[in-house]
């Protein structure tokens, strides 16, 4: 069957619509069909989402970022895989798309809810602070109470120095 | 303040002295943790592994501490002696046969102690005799809080405190409940315990911890889950379901006695009998009948010797301990004989 619109390249969109309650079939080579905007599917193209849900949630191949070793101690997403231990902190961020269905898997959740080390705290309040700063400033700016502003910016810039002065974790 | 390990010094835990210590003999409570600009144990260099164990040693000697504490570097330590520190519950197997600088700090009594370089940087434990989680957690928090005010712990908002094991992760936090448990055994009940805990996110271990036998009718109860629970939540889970076994050995071990009393006393007191006795006892055949006299002092059927001599005979009596006792190397059937030897010593000196 050639395409009823090039007529040139062979039919292999085969598109059935009701129109006013008439059956109405058009045949379309697969570039007609896209220039048209026919929403199709060509059945030997991966889909991205039903690619997606027949992946093993457990254990997803290593692709994209899980790939890379790790730059900070070298552990690669298989050697973590056959040894069941990580290399170093930072293969939890390395790895996150790996671990969080194996975390879900094993402790049922994946966002800690317990204990936080107090300089982590301390950080946590401080960008908490920052931020409520930061609106204060816009506000202040606004409403073009400048003295208000000034006060304001240097209270963030003395907790942003704050942060820099102590090691992240 | 450092001095040499006592390994002489009897723990807390075994003195039989804590809240329902005639069926809870410990609570344990540890917390994994590793610090800041080290790789895990997994992924570092013998140097570097070396520089951390000194660089945690100092830390851990800084931390402040109302108490003593000896430290101890375990590749420099006998094979025996690890052996012992493994029996008295102070580090795990893997850390006695591991290899490379490592070390085990201990406070007064054993009641606290931290793995350096076991397979996190630090593992705290702080063991409790019987039943006691909140003097446990309250214990174990302020020691971290101390040593958190000399490093730096690798942690993220999301995934908590960050271990080697993802199964860790997260509070880090492990409470374990040794329970004695011989008439649960003996009525053969104890698999219905064991289905029990594990339906509310609690396993159960050996008398070693994790992969380890039962002996001596000993369970450890500990929980599962370390992550998107807090550290109060677990304890709670802990403090409403351990009474409830307690309770359930309590019921079975009165209907026992109701029952057939002198089954039980004829029981209890052959097994006092072959520990008086015996001239070859292996380590089994003593754990079990340990168990049968620590259940008969507890019920009252037995007045013979102290609960705290019971509990420490369990762990004088394994291999490494006899062995330092006798100060010398004993193979199998040496040890055997040297242990009867040394329980019916024991055992007559108490008249």
């Amino acid at each position: 069957m050639i395409c009823e619109s090039c007529h040139q390249n062979l039919a292999t969109v085969h598109l059935t619509e009701i129109v006013q309650k008439y059956k109405k079939e058009t045949h379309l080579c697969e570039e007609c069909a896209r220039t048209r905007g026919v929403p199709y599917k060509n059945p030997l193209a991966k889909d991205p989402l039903s690619a997606k849900k027949e992946e093993p949630v457990v254990a997803p191949p290593p692709a994209g970022e899980l790939a890379e070793p790790c730059p900070s101690c070298g552990t690669s997403f298989s050697d973590f895989r056959a040894s069941g231990r990580l290399g170093c902190p930072h293969d939890y961020e390395q790895f996150k798309r790996g671990l969080v269905p194996l975390l879900e898997k094993i402790h049922g959740a994946v966002q800690h809810t317990g204990r936080i080390p107090a300089r982590v705290g301390a950080r946590i309040e401080r960008q908490r602070l920052i931020a409520a700063l930061q609106r204060d400033l816009s506000q202040a700016v606004e409403r073009e109470e400048y003295e208000r502003a000034a006060e304001v910016r240097d209270k963030i810039r003395a907790l942003e120095q704050q942060q820099v002065e102590e090691p992240s974790t | 303040m450092m001095g040499e390990l006592d390994l002489n010094e009897v723990g807390e835990w075994l003195s039989g002295t804590g809240p329902e210590s005639d069926i809870v003999m410990s609570t344990r409570i540890r917390l994994a943790r590793n610090v800041v600009g080290f790789p895990f144990l997994t992924r570092i260099e013998e140097r570097r592994k070396s520089e951390l164990e000194r660089w945690l040693r100092d830390r851990i000697r800084g931390a402040k501490l109302d108490w003593d504490v000896s430290y101890q570097n375990l590749n420099e330590t006998s094979p025996l002696e690890r052996q012992c520190l493994v029996e008295r519950h102070l580090i795990s197997r893997d850390h006695a046969n591991s290899k490379g600088d490592r070390g085990v700090a201990v406070g007064p009594r054993g009641m606290v102690s931290v793995m350096v370089n076991e397979e996190d940087h630090l593992r705290i434990q702080v063991l409790r005799s019987g039943f006691q989680p909140d003097a446990a957690w309250r214990q174990i928090l302020d020691f971290d809080k101390r040593l958190e005010g000399q490093m730096d712990f690798a942690f993220s908002p999301e995934f908590g405190y960050l271990t080697a094991c993802p199964t860790n992760c997260g509070t880090g936090m492990r409470v374990s409940v040794m329970l004695h448990l011989p008439a649960l055994v003996m009525t053969k009940q104890i698999e219905k315990v064991f289905h029990a805990v594990s339906k509310i996110g609690l396993a159960v271990r050996g008398f070693y911890g994790e992969g380890t036998q039962a002996m001596g009718d000993f369970y450890q109860i500990s929980n599962q889950v370390t992550l998107g629970r807090s550290e109060e939540d677990v304890l709670k889970t802990v403090a409403e379901y351990v009474p409830q076994i307690i309770k359930f050995e309590r019921n079975w071990r009165e209907k026992l006695i109701t029952e057939n009393r002198v089954g039980l006393e004829d029981r209890v007191w052959r097994a006092f009998g072959m520990l008086e006795r015996a001239r070859l006892i292996t380590s089994e055949e003593t754990m079990d009948y340990l168990s049968a006299v620590r259940m008969g002092v507890n019920l009252g059927l037995i007045d013979a010797i102290p609960i705290s001599t019971v509990n420490e005979l369990f762990i004088v009596t394994q291999p490494a301990h006899l062995q330092k006792l006798s100060g010398s190397e004993l193979d199998t059937p040496e040890r055997d004989e040297n242990r009867a030897d040394y329980v019916r010593r024991r055992l007559a000196s108490l008249n």
